[in-house]
C-alpha cells in the first residue's frame, strides 16, 4: 500500500473508485478542476499493482466561493476506500494527510465535510479518530433524501 | 470589440446606425441577448447587407438557443464582410463552441489580420493553439500578449509555459528569470507564488541544473516564498539524491517520518545510502519499523527483500497481524510477492502452520503473542482459499470456502471470493448467485452492489444487471445505463458491451463501445478551459501533467478493448453487410430493452418539445451558451450504427491512436491490419503486420493474418502502381519467405505448437481458409482436446463456436468432451441446462425479486 499526493494521472482511477464505490459520483471535469486548483490537498492510497483503492478530494473556500464564512477553510469533496481495502487504516491516514496540506498550504482555519445521517462508520471516523464535531444538519442533502450531518474540525490552537 | 481605422464603406454605417451597433456590442458582452437583436434588427431594417451586425445577430439568436437560424445568419454575415475582424471573430467563436478548433483557429487568425492587438482574439487563439498542440505558433501568440500587456502577471508566466511546450527550455527559464525580477514585495502565503517559483525549481531540474534548482529551493523555503512544504522536502530529496549529496539520505528520512506510508521515501532511502545487499536494507527496515511502529511499509518492503529462514520469520507475524486484524485485502498484498515460486511454497507452508495453531478444536498451543479469536480463524481460511483459487485448485479453493461459511455465514468477503473462484473455474452463474448473496448481506454497500452487476453481465444477464445497478442510480436518468454513462463510468460501459457482444448484440454492443470513445472525447475536451484558467491560477506545474496526461489519455485499457472489440465488429459488417439487416429486422429486443427504449423516446420527445417551447418563447433572455445540446438519439439500438455507410474509416479513426499510445500491444496491430487491408492500404497494413511480428511472431492470430495478406496480395486484379506495389511486394517476403507455401507454412506453424489450443484454432481457421475439406479441419481441431494440449476455457469455448460456425456435425461432440473437462465450469452445458442455472443464479433469496421490481 502507498500513500501519497493525487497526481493528475490518478485521476481516471479515483473517479472509477468514486463509482464503484459511492453514490455521489461526478464527471471527469470536476475532479481535475479540483486537482488543477488545489493540487496540494488531495490525497490517493494505491495498492501494490498500483490500483487506485482510496483517494480524499479536497478544496479550499474563503470569502470569494462561499458566502457563510470569511474564514479561510478546507472542505473534503469526497472521501472513499475501496470496501475490499478497509481496516487498513486508509480513510484516516487520507484525511491527516489533507487536513495538514490545508493547514501549511492554505493557512485554513478549519476543515468541513459532510456526511450521510446514516453513516456510522464514517462518522465514527470524523469523532472519535479524527475529532470532528457536527457544527449542522442539512435537511436532505443527498440525491435520495437523506439528511447530512455537516462536521467541522478546527486545524489549529 | 474595439472597432478598427480605415473602415470600407460598406462596413460604413451612419452616426445613428454606429452607435445602435455599439449598443449591440455592449448588450451582447452584458448577455442582454433581448435587447441586442432588437437593436441588432433596427440596424438591419435600414442596412440588411450589413455583415458585422448580421453576424453579432446571428451569435445572439445562437445563444437564444435558435442555433440553426443563428449560425445561418454568421456564415452569412462573414461572406458579406470578408475583411472584418469582428465577422471573424464571431464565426470563430461559434466553431469554438461547436469544439471544432482547427476552424475556430483559422477563423481567430482571420480576424488577427484585421484587428492584430486584439487582446481577446489573441487570447483565445492561444487557448486554441494549445488545444491543438500548435506550439510554436502558441510562442509567437504570447509573446505579443506580453508585449502589449507586459504588468500583467500571468504573460509572463504563460511565455515562460509556452516555450516549455515546445521543448525550449532555456527560453522559459530566461522568461521566468526576468519576470521574477520585476516582482517587487510579494507578501508572505501567497500560493500563486509559491507555485510558480515551484515551476521555476522544476525547470532548473529539467535542464539538469541540479545545484541551481537546490539553491532556489532552499532560498525560497527559508524565505517563506514557498509554502507547500510537502513539495519542499520531496524535491529537496530527489534533488539531493541526483548531486549524490550526503544530505540525500536526511533529506528522505524526513519524508519518511512525514508520511511513513509513502512507499517511494524508503526507495529514495535506501538507494540514497547506496545500499547494495538485501541483509543491509533488511537492517535499516528494521530500524524503522523500531522507530515508527504503526507504519506498514516498511514491514511489508522487507517481505520483498528478504528470503529463506528470514523470509519466513518476517512473513509469519505478517500474516498474523493480518488475520487478527481481519484485513481484506491481505492476499491481494501478498500475492505480489509469489513471481517468486519458493516465497509462495513458504507461505503455502506458513498457512498450513498458522491454520493448525488457530483452528477451534486445535489442541496445539498457539506460537503467536496474540489469543487467537474466531475470526483470526475466518481470515486464514478466506486467505488460504484465494491462494488455491490462484493457483487454479478451485475445489480445494471451495472446500475451504464451505469451512469458513459454516463458520460464519454473515460475511459479504467470503460469498465474493467463493463467486471469484467460481468465475475463474467457469462456473459463471454460480459466480453470479454467490455474489449476489454477498450483496444481499449488505444492500446500502455500492461496492457489493457493483460487483453484483458486473457479474451478471458476465453471465450475459444484461436486463438483470441493469435492474442492480438502477438500486444506486439517478431515478430520473432514462436508465441506469444512461446515468452511468453521463458519470463517465468505464468500467459499466465495457462490461455491459462485452456482455451484448458475446450474446451476439453487436449493434447494442458497438453503442456502448462508442460512448466509451466519447468520454475520451469529452475529456480531451475538458482540459480547454484550464488553458486560461490555470494561468490565472499560476499552477503551472499540474498543469504541464495535465497536458502530459491528455496526451496519452487513450492508452487506458477501456479505450484499447473499445478500439479493438469496436473496430472487429466494423470489419464484420463491412465483410458481410446482412449482419445488419438481419439484426435489424429481427426485433430482437428484451422487454426490459423496450422499456427502456420507451422511456428514452419519451424523454427525446420532451427535450424536443422543450426547446420548440423555447423557440415559441422568443422573448426569453436565457443564455444557451455556444455549445449545442446533443440531439436526440434516434438510434438507442445502435442498429443504424451498425448499418452506417463507412465502419471502416469509423474503425481506422477509432484505433489511430493506439498505434502511438499502445505500441506494444499485438491486438492493437492486428486490428489495424483486419482494417487497412480492407481499405486497400497496403503499405499500412504490411507495416501493421511487421510491427506485429516484432512483437511475437508465433502469435496464433498474427499466423492467420500472414497467410491472409499473402492470398489477398495474389488476388489482387492488378499490381498496385508503383512505387506502392513494388513495396508492398517488399514487404510481404520480410514476412513470409515465397518459397514456402501456405500448406506448408501451416503445418510446420501447427508442429510448432502442438499443445497450444490457440495456435491449433489458428492453423484450422487457416485450413480452412486453404480451402481443406471439412473433416480435415475437425480433425485439427479435435486435436485441442488430445492428450498433450493444454486446456484453457477460453480457447475451448472459442474452439466450440467456430466448429458450430462452419456448421460442424462434431460441435455437440466437442462440447460433451469439454464439459466433461472443465470441472465446475459452466460454459460448455446445454442450452436447457444454462436456462436452470440462471434461474438459481436469480433466485438467491425470498423477498428480493419484490425489490428489483419496485426499481425496474
Amino acid at each position: 500500500m502507498n500513500i501519497r499526493l493525487a497526481r493528475i494521472d490518478d485521476l481516471s482511477g479515483m473517479q472509477a473508485a468514486n463509482l464503484i464505490n459511492l453514490p455521489e459520483n461526478y464527471v471527469m471535469k470536476f475532479w481535475m478542476y479540483h486537482l488543477l486548483t488545489w493540487p496540494q490537498i488531495s490525497f490517493v492510497a494505491e495498492n501494490g499493482e498500483g490500483k487506485i483503492v482510496g483517494y480524499v478530494l479536497a478544496k479550499i473556500d474563503d470569502e470569494t466561493t462561499d458566502a457563510n464564512s470569511a474564514e479561510v477553510h478546507g472542505h473534503v469533496n469526497s472521501i472513499s476506500v475501496l470496501r475490499s481495502y478497509r481496516r487498513l487504516g486508509l480513510a484516516r491516514r487520507l484525511m491527516m494527510l489533507s487536513q495538514e496540506a490545508m493547514l501549511t498550504v492554505y493557512n485554513a482555519s478549519y476543515v468541513s465535510l459532510h456526511v450521510r445521517k446514516s453513516n456510522k462508520a464514517a462518522i465514527g471516523l470524523y469523532k472519535d479518530t479524527l475529532g470532528f464535531s457536527v457544527a449542522d444538519i442539512e435537511k436532505k442533502y443527498y440525491g435520495d433524501g437523506e439528511d447530512a450531518l455537516s462536521m467541522k474540525l478546527y486545524l489549529k490552537r | 470589440m474595439s472597432r478598427v481605422l480605415g473602415i470600407p464603406p460598406k462596413r460604413a454605417l451612419p452616426l445613428k446606425e454606429a452607435s445602435l451597433f455599439k449598443e449591440v456590442l455592449t448588450m451582447y458582452e452584458a448577455r442582454q441577448l433581448k435587447k441586442g437583436l432588437k437593436t441588432a434588427d433596427q440596424i438591419l431594417k435600414k442596412f440588411p447587407e450589413h455583415g458585422e451586425t448580421m453576424c453579432m445577430k446571428g451569435l445572439i439568436l445562437t445563444h437564444m438557443g435558435r442555433r440553426e437560424e443563428g449560425i445561418d445568419l454568421v456564415k452569412k454575415g462573414v461572406r458579406l464582410d470578408l475583411t472584418s475582424h469582428i465577422c471573424w471573430h464571431v464565426f470563430g467563436l461559434i466553431q469554438k463552441g461547436e469544439k471544432n478548433y482547427e476552424e475556430a483557429l483559422k477563423s481567430y487568425i482571420q480576424a488577427l489580420r484585421f484587428d492584430k492587438e486584439n487582446l481577446n482574439i489573441l487570447r483565445d487563439a492561444a487557448h486554441l493553439q494549445t488545444q491543438l498542440r500548435l506550439y510554436d505558433g502558441l510562442v509567437e501568440t504570447r509573446h505579443i500578449l506580453l508585449r502589449l500587456r507586459p504588468t500583467v502577471r500571468q504573460n509572463w508566466v504563460s511565455l515562460a509555459v509556452a516555450y516549455h511546450l515546445s521543448g525550449n527550455l532555456l527560453e522559459a527559464k530566461k522568461v521566468l528569470e526576468q519576470y521574477e525580477r520585476t516582482l517587487k514585495n510579494v507578501p508572505d502565503y501567497d500560493t500563486e507564488h509559491s507555485e510558480t517559483t515551484m515551476y521555476h525549481v522544476r525547470l532548473l531540474e529539467e535542464l539538469g541544473e541540479f545545484t541551481e534548482a537546490l539553491s532556489l529551493l532552499d532560498v525560497s523555503s527559508k524565505s517563506r516564498v514557498i509554502v507547500d512544504k510537502t513539495a519542499i522536502m520531496e524535491a529537496r530529496a530527489r534533488l539531493l539524491s541526483k548531486l549524490k549529496s550526503d544530505e540525500s539520505e536526511h533529506a528522505w528520512r524526513v519524508l519518511i517520518d512525514h508520511n511513513p506510508d509513502c512507499t517511494s521515501y524508503y526507495h529514495g532511502y535506501l538507494a540514497s545510502q547506496g545500499i547494495d545487499s538485501d541483509e543491509a536494507s533488511l537492517a535499516i527496515l528494521r530500524d524503522i519499523s523500531s522507530q515508527i511502529p504503526r507504519a506498514n511499509a516498511p514491514r511489508r518492503l522487507a517481505l520483498s527483500f528478504a528470503s529463506g529462514d528470514r523470509f519466513k520469520e518476517l512473513a509469519k507475524p505478517y500474516l498474523l497481524s493480518g488475520f487478527t486484524k481481519g484485513i481484506p485485502s491481505l492476499f491481494a498484498d501478498i500475492k505480489l510477492l509469489y513471481k517468486d515460486q519458493a516465497k509462495l511454497s513458504q507461505i503455502q507452508a506458513l498457512l498450513e502452520e498458522i491454520r493448525a495453531e488457530n483452528a477451534p478444536d486445535s489442541a496445539a498451543p498457539s506460537s503467536s503473542t496474540f489469543t487467537s479469536q474466531p475470526t483470526t480463524y475466518l481470515w486464514i481460511l478466506y486467505f488460504q482459499a484465494q491462494h488455491f483459487s490462484y493457483l487454479s485448485q478451485f475445489r480445494r479453493a471451495l472446500e475451504i470456502l464451505d469451512e469458513a461459511l459454516k463458520h460464519t455465514p454473515t460475511l459479504p468477503e467470503l460469498y465474493t471470493c467463493r463467486a471469484r473462484v467460481l468465475k475463474r473455474a467457469g462456473d459463471l452463474f454460480g459466480a453470479a448467485r454467490s455474489v449476489e448473496e454477498a450483496r444481499l448481506l449488505d444492500g446500502q454497500d455500492r461496492f457489493l452492489n457493483t460487483k453484483s452487476a458486473k457479474y451478471r453481465l458476465r453471465a450475459g444477464l444484461v436486463d438483470e444487471a441493469s435492474a442492480l445497478l438502477g438500486l444506486f442510480t439517478k431515478k430520473d436518468a432514462t436508465s441506469p445505463g444512461a446515468d452511468l454513462e453521463d458519470m463517465q463510468s468505464l468500467l459499466y460501459l465495457i462490461e455491459e458491451a462485452d456482455a451484448q457482444n458475446r450474446s451476439g448484440k453487436i449493434n447494442l454492443a458497438l453503442k456502448k463501445y462508442i460512448a466509451i470513445q466519447k468520454v475520451f472525447d469529452e475529456v480531451e475536451d475538458d482540459q480547454y478551459d484550464f488553458h486560461g484558467y490555470s494561468m490565472r491560477k499560476f499552477t503551472i506545474n499540474i498543469y504541464l501533467n495535465l497536458l502530459a496526461w491528455e496526451d496519452r489519455l487513450r492508452s487506458h485499457l477501456a479505450y484499447v478493448k473499445a478500439a479493438i472489440s469496436a473496430s472487429r465488429i466494423f470489419v464484420a459488417v463491412h465483410d458481410d453487410p446482412s449482419i445488419a439487416a438481419s439484426l435489424a429486422s429481427s426485433g430482437q429486443l428484451t422487454d426490459a430493452e423496450k422499456k427502456a427504449k420507451k422511456k428514452a423516446k419519451k424523454a427525446a420527445q420532451k427535450v424536443q418539445d422543450d426547446s420548440k417551447k423555447g423557440n415559441s418563447q422568443q422573448s426569453s433572455n436565457e443564455d444557451k451558451g455556444l455549445e449545442p445540446t446533443a440531439p436526440k438519439d434516434d438510434d438507442v439500438d445502435g442498429i443504424k450504427l451498425l448499418g452506417c455507410s463507412d465502419p471502416l474509416e469509423r474503425a481506422a479513426k477509432f484505433l489511430h491512436p493506439l498505434t502511438t499510445l499502445a505500441p506494444q500491444n499485438i491486438e492493437v496491430w492486428i486490428a489495424v491490419y483486419d482494417v487497412a487491408i480492407r481499405r486497400k492500404k497496403l503499405l499500412q497494413a504490411a507495416k501493421a503486420l511487421k510491427h506485429a511480428c516484432s512483437i511475437d511472431v508465433e502469435n496464433p492470430e498474427l499466423h492467420i493474418r500472414l497467410v491472409h495478406v499473402r492470398r489477398t496480395a495474389s488476388a489482387l486484379p492488378q499490381e498496385p502502381p508503383v512505387p506502392i506495389g513494388p513495396l508492398f511486394k517488399e514487404s510481404l517476403l520480410e514476412l513470409l519467405p515465397e518459397e514456402v507455401s501456405l500448406e506448408t507454412f501451416n503445418s510446420q506453424y501447427l508442429q510448432r505448437h502442438p499443445s497450444s489450443q490457440q495456435a491449433i484454432l489458428a492453423a484450422a481457421k487457416v485450413s480452412q481458409m486453404l480451402q481443406a475439406p471439412l473433416q480435415e479441419v475437425e480433425n485439427t481441431l479435435f486435436a485441442a482436446l488430445g492428450p498433450d494440449a493444454k486446456l484453457d476455457l477460453e480457447s475451448s469455448q472459442a474452439i466450440l463456436s467456430y466448429l458450430k460456425s462452419l456448421g460442424s456435425q462434431r460441435a455437440e461432440e466437442f462440447r460433451l468432451t469439454c464439459d466433461g473437462k472443465f470441472d465446475l465450469s459452466t460454459v460448455f452445458k446445454s442450452p436447457e441446462e444454462q436456462a436452470l442455472l440462471v434461474k438459481q443464479a436469480l433466485s438467491v433469496v425470498i423477498g428480493y425479486p419484490d425489490e428489483v421490481e419496485a426499481e425496474a
